[in-house]
């Protein structure tokens, strides 16, 4: 099987890679660069727990291979904030308790970042449009929706 | 400066665990590190639902390079398992369900374990199968288990060999038989519950570690890992001491990471190899049908009332499809049986509660245990019941529901509870006594009302204990034995160790992972029992450090330690008024004056907490003293609209009310509100499916769908009423489970005061509702 | 049996002309597979329905991924183009909007954008969500292969679920729909097991326009997910070219449209509730267009 020599941008850092055919981005930021935070809930682009942002659009990184995306920027869970630092969305889903098993946490964040970077007001029901495609068992998603709209209201994301 | 929080039992303090979680440093089982020596593991499964092994061959797997190893039934002769020894770890001499483990594969690389388990030989006969309970239980069906009788059981388990009875639970009080001439209505009914699933996010994965030297090692996540490890030490003759589980964070449990499943394959596999771990890792699929699933039921219900609308008799027969191995499910069965009224007084009862083996995935442990699954049955016939007398459903609940001191169905007291307060306050929530009209003409608007109740189902003597260490700062480290799943433990007895010690929540950190070598104690963290059991076991810790802390300063200060206290982390006397920081002084002790000697040296506190009143049921009754330890009570209403036309339905309003003895964290209480009110409405639609041959039909998100966010109801009103529990930490108990179980019930009340049909057999979906709306003149009121 | 980890093993190619991927396709037959956004591919690979040696990721070819409108000659959108970019594009909300809403109406926001318009239809999947909406805007597509360039009318392109009308070493460049009718009005209604994100149980799509001939009203009905392919209704949109679109003629064409579908019961839903459905979607989808498109004039 052939392996390909990509160069992506990773969190703002450019990572010089050499990738099996059959990766996944997803396999490619947990197992190359270690960047854990994104997770494999389904590996059927269905759960949204492996959502990152590929050129600031959010996409299943399970559903899309590592040799795709030569050339690209990524932005995962681990890019959002400098080190030491949350975000505003980060903030808001500490302060609202949007946490519980912290599984779905990393794809809910990229998602929602990007939602409010291309919708800076969204009302409720985009909200949980844009939601569909993160699955969440513990929280009802009440939280999360709630942290949202606030950091939306402080003009945030 | 940060804020510290003084006095923090109470108040809404900010979780201990969002920070990692929402960076992503969280680590979970699958973003463990083991370095180039890790291997992977595939399980070869069962495509038959009852089959003999005839003949295995895996001499084309062992060929392949890169395999290091096959695991097969014979090489693992014993059972494992929690109350009932039945489970075979690989499947021995037959298999029992579709996706049964037959044997394990472990290579270099996941890849490789995957072709190579599909060149694992099998040989099977197949044989008759049973998928429904009730008829599984009846002489003649054919026998899942002909060596039932030879599996050790818990005392209070009672399997009938030479059957496919695991466990049957006999409740009997009064006279029921009497009873029914003197009841002025009488309803019967039957409910039927399909199999469903946890669907955590994170699905299981379990790395195995057996060292060359005995010592193993298992690395999952867990919300049992102390009881993973003493069923492994009993299944694989390891002693407990060389045997370590270690649990990092639980991306949702549910009690599907409860008792044991696939992790102890993964040590299997690891004792192949030894010296490396090895990876076993369940894709989603595998997840659905490879763990374990919740039980289905059959429930046949007959209560009685009498003029006045008080209940006098119920008879019920409960039929649990525990699936192919019942080692923990043949509890749920007990606790239905020990449950059965539901949380009413009823002086005359007969109810007979069986768990059945069933050639499907293994039943066990889901949120709930047992009290969704009968409660959809209980507070649908309650409803039936109270139209009958031409009672309001709620004014019913409120006449007959269980109240403090009453003798309940086991002869034991009912503990300090007030479920009529959260029936007026959900009630109130949705506007219970007003009729409202619909959004448009083809839709119709209902409302609905269930309670519940639900004891922790647990052995009688299911221990927690704590350690409350200081560091040189005077931060503490919490070690408990218990897991935070996303419920909040963590945060919770970091609050009670900071209340009991004096000092700021801000400085007590708990100790993680979750890890047997280092952690005390807990049997498990299931029944939602964490806060009760083992905050327990934190305040006694922290106050024993305290004890501690006080006695070094009052002899340092030539004082009585009853004059001093801790706040905000300094020492101080009531009497003088003189203050000493805990800093420094929690490890190095104080000095003499003139340095002549010390006193005091590092401090740790210990506490364990374990209920010591529990008695024995009667084996033929169910009656005894004490039962259960305590329970836990609450009231769902629901508000909903009917779409006609699709039968779809819309969730307005789901009002939830606890009684949580003490909210320790009152914010925590609603999250877990708000989730279980959204849990409890999505396990209304969900049901996993089979063929006729028992083959899964839609074991993936795509066909067993959950909840999404645009599915959630409008509005979740949530709310608790305090009813301190005796022997809880500052009155708490728990309440995980509870805030999922009557959604269904309440959503199948509404449905019917929208529609004027019953619907008694789960899942709903708009299909149904349709074609029960459309084919109602054809087949009368009741629908299934 | 059950879906397995990760993806099997093949390789990745990434032609850069357009020729290059039939040369492939021709060498390659049905051993290898077009990439575009992977939505339909990858979990069609770990669940074993396709086992293609090589992956030929065809989104980067020029003018896959561009959207095109001119007044006079119509839409063109490139076969790699998403679902989100067509769902946002102002040349698609502004002049096919049915075309905007099916693709919106697809999966997640995740999914959409990977998930292109070729990949939905050659996919051909009996519920692809872009196929009702593609027959009743007239759609062709441009398949290209070995004797050059093709173009095939929406209505012939469908041969029955997963099978086309595309040839060995042929695929799709694009998908051309014809200068809108104005004033029009149209509708995609959707009927998944939940509110959002499903795969479609029953898809109807709506486009109601004035006849330029003879300033009659004209409804264009189609049906995705109750047939072995997306269908067009035909009797109910003759019915209603014939009548004078009352109350009781939008009741007559939609009982229509539920007779001109087959659906089947399988795990997803009953035959019976399926058909139900057509009529309920049919009905709710010709009374808002209706409406819309009275209120336009």
């Amino acid at each position: 099987m052939g392996h390909h020599s990509i160069i992506v941008t990773v969190n703002g850092a450019k990572e010089h890679l050499d990738v099996p055919s059959n990766m996944t981005l997803l396999q490619m930021l947990r197992e190359k660069l270690a960047l854990t935070g994104t997770k494999n809930g389904c590996e059927a682009g269905e759960c949204g727990a492996c959502t990152v942002l590929l050129n600031g659009e959010p996409v299943n990184s399970c559903m899309t291979l590592a040799a795709e995306v030569d050339g690209c920027e990524v932005l995962t869970v681990e890019g959002l904030a400098p080190q030491g630092q949350l975000s505003p969305l980060q903030e808001a889903f500490v302060e609202y308790n949007a946490v519980q098993c912290g599984f779905c946490t990393p794809g809910m964040l990229m998602t929602a970042h990007a939602l409010l970077k291309r919708n800076p007001r969204p009302t409720e029901d985009e909200i949980k449009e844009a939601l569909v495609g993160n699955l969440c068992r513990c929280t009802g998603y009440v939280r999360i929706i709630k942290a949202i709209q606030a950091t939306a209201e402080k003009g945030g994301a | 400066m940060a804020a510290l929080t003084s006095d923090p039992v109470g108040q809404s303090v900010p979780r201990i665990d969002s920070y990692e979680k929402v960076t992503g440093s969280a680590t979970f089982a699958d973003d463990m590190q083991f370095g180039p020596g890790l291997y992977y593991g595939r399980l070869v499964r069962s495509p038959y639902a009852h089959a003999l092994i005839k003949h295995m061959d895996a001499s084309r797997a062992l060929s392949v390079p890169g395999v290091k190893a096959v695991v097969m039934g014979k090489d693992v002769p014993n059972n494992i398992g929690l109350y009932l020894i039945d489970r075979p770890i690989f499947a021995r001499e037959r298999v029992r369900y579709v996706g049964e483990p037959v044997a394990g594969v472990v290579a270099t690389s996941e890849e490789i374990a995957h072709e190579a388990a599909l060149l694992v030989e099998v040989e099977y006969e197949e044989l008759p199968t049973v998928f429904d309970p009730e008829i599984g239980a009846q002489p003649g069906a054919p026998l899942l288990h002909p060596d039932l009788g030879q599996y050790e059981v818990a005392n209070f388990i009672f399997p009938e060999p030479g059957t496919n009875i695991s466990e049957h639970f006999r409740l009997r009080k009064g006279n029921v038989n009497a009873a029914w001439s003197s009841c002025a209505a009488i309803v019967e009914g039957t409910f039927r519950l399909p199999q469903i699933q946890h669907v955590p996010i994170e699905p299981h994965i379990a790395v195995g570690l057996w060292e060359t030297s005995g010592h193993v090692t298992l690395w999952t996540c867990s919300q049992s890992p102390f009881a993973q490890r003493d069923l492994m030490a009993q299944s694989l003759g390891i002693p407990h001491g060389n045997l370590r589980v270690v649990s990092p964070y639980v991306g949702g449990g549910f009690g599907g990471k409860a008792g044991i499943s696939m992790e102890v394959c993964a040590v299997v596999m690891a004792r192949a190899t030894q010296g490396h771990p090895v990876k076993l890792r369940m894709t989603r699929e595998e997840e659905f049908i490879g763990t374990t699933v919740r039980q289905s039921l059959v429930a046949h219900t007959k209560i009685g009332c009498d003029a006045e609308g008080n209940l006098l008799a119920m008879e019920t027969r409960y039929f649990f499809g525990g699936g192919a191995y019942n080692d923990y499910g043949v509890n749920i069965a007990r606790a239905a049986g020990y449950s059965c009224t539901g949380p009413y007084l009823i002086p005359n009862v007969q109810g007979d509660s069986y768990c059945v083996y069933t050639n499907q995935p293994i039943g066990s442990a889901m949120r709930g245990f047992g009290m969704p699954e009968i409660h959809w049955g209980i507070e649908q016939i309650m409803d039936q019941l109270a139209e009958r007398i031409g009672m309001d459903p709620a004014d019913f609940r409120r006449r007959n529901c269980v109240k403090s001191g009453q003798a309940i169905l086991t002869g034991m007291k009912m503990p300090p509870i007030d479920l009529v307060a959260c029936i007026d306050r959900a009630a109130e929530a949705i506007d219970w006594t007003r009729k409202e009209e619909p959004s448009a003409k083809h839709k119709k608007r209902g409302k609905g009302i269930a309670i519940m109740w639900k004891a922790p189902a647990m052995p009688p003597n299911p221990g927690s204990a704590a350690i409350v260490r200081f560091n040189e700062d005077a931060t503490v480290n919490v070690s408990v034995g218990a897991q935070d799943l996303g419920q909040g433990a963590f945060t919770v007895m970091a609050q009670m160790a900071a209340q009991a010690l004096g000092v700021p929540y801000e400085w007590v950190r708990i100790s993680v992972p979750v890890d047997t070598k280092y952690s005390p104690y807990e049997w498990q963290t299931v029944a939602s029992r964490i806060t009760w059991s083992t905050g327990n076991a934190v305040r006694t810790a922290a106050l024993d450090a305290k004890r501690q802390i006080l006695e070094i300063v009052a002899a340092h200060w030539g004082e009585n330690s009853d004059d001093l206290d801790i706040k905000d982390g300094t020492v101080f006397s009531y009497r003088t008024e003189e203050e000493l920081p805990l800093k420094g002084m929690v490890v190095y002790g104080l000095p003499n004056e003139n340095f002549e000697g010390w006193k005091g040296g590092p401090i740790v506190g210990q506490g364990r907490f374990m209920p010591t009143y529990v008695t024995n049921l009667d084996a033929e009754t169910g009656q005894g003293n004490r039962a259960v330890v305590h329970y836990t009570v609450g009231a769902q209403a629901v508000d909903l609209e009917v779409d006609t036309e699709t039968g779809e339905i819309e969730v307005l309003n789901i009002a939830s009310i606890y009684d949580v003895g003490k909210a320790i964290n009152p914010d925590l209480i609603m999250t877990q509100i708000e989730g279980g009110a959204v849990h409890g409405m999505s396990s209304a639609y969900e049901a996993l499916k089979f063929d006729d041959v028992g083959r899964p039909l839609n074991p993936n998100l795509v066909d067993y769908r959950i909840s999404s966010a645009t599915d959630i109801p409008k509005a979740i009103h949530g709310g608790y009423v305090e009813t301190p529990l005796e022997d809880g930490p500052w009155g708490a108990r728990g309440v995980g489970e509870h805030v999922m179980v009557p959604t269904a019930p309440a959503m199948a009340n509404a449905l019917y005061d929208a529609l004027g049909i019953r619907f008694s057999d789960l899942p709903l979906s708009a299909e149904k509702i349709y074609l029960a709306i459309h084919d109602s003149s054809k087949l009368g009121a009741d629908s299934g | 049996m059950f879906a397995r980890p990760g993806l099997p093993s093949f390789e990745y190619v990434r032609p850069s002309t357009a020729r290059e991927v039939v040369d492939r396709l021709l060498d390659l037959d049905d051993k290898a597979k077009l990439l575009m956004g992977g939505t339909d591919l990858f979990p069609g690979m770990r669940d074993g329905l396709f086992h293609p040696s090589t992956v030929i990721d065809v989104k980067y070819l020029p003018t896959m991924r561009q959207i095109d409108y001119r007044p006079d000659t119509g839409l063109h959108v490139g076969a790699a183009v998403t679902m989100n970019e067509i769902a946002r594009h102002p040349a698609v909300t502004n002049h096919y909007p049915l075309l905007a809403q099916a693709a919106a109406s697809v999966a997640s926001y995740q999914v959409r954008n990977r998930a292109t318009l070729g990949g939905n239809l050659c996919n051909a999947s009996p519920c692809a969500d872009t196929a009702p909406a593609t027959l009743v805007l007239e759609g062709q597509v441009v398949l290209y292969g070995g004797a050059g360039e093709r173009l095939v009318p929406a209505g012939q392109f469908f041969l029955g679920p997963g099978r086309t009308v595309l040839q060995p070493g042929e695929f799709m460049t694009a998908v051309r729909f014809p200068p809108s009718a104005s004033p029009s009005a149209a509708r995609y209604l959707k009927l998944g097991r939940c509110k959002s994100g499903d795969l479609s149980l029953v898809g109807v799509a709506i486009l109601c326009h004035c006849d330029a001939a003879d300033a009659g009203v004209r409804f264009r009905i189609g049906l995705g997910s109750v047939a072995p392919t997306a269908l067009r209704a035909e009797k109910a949109e003759g019915f209603l070219a014939a009548s004078r679109i009352t109350e009781s003629d939008l009741i007559g064409a939609a009982q229509l449209a539920m007779e001109a579908s087959s659906p089947i019961t399988d795990v997803r839903g009953t035959a019976s509730y399926q058909k139900a459905m057509v009529q309920t979607l049919t009905l709710r989808g010709l009374r808002e267009a209706w409406a819309q498109l009275q209120e336009a004039q």
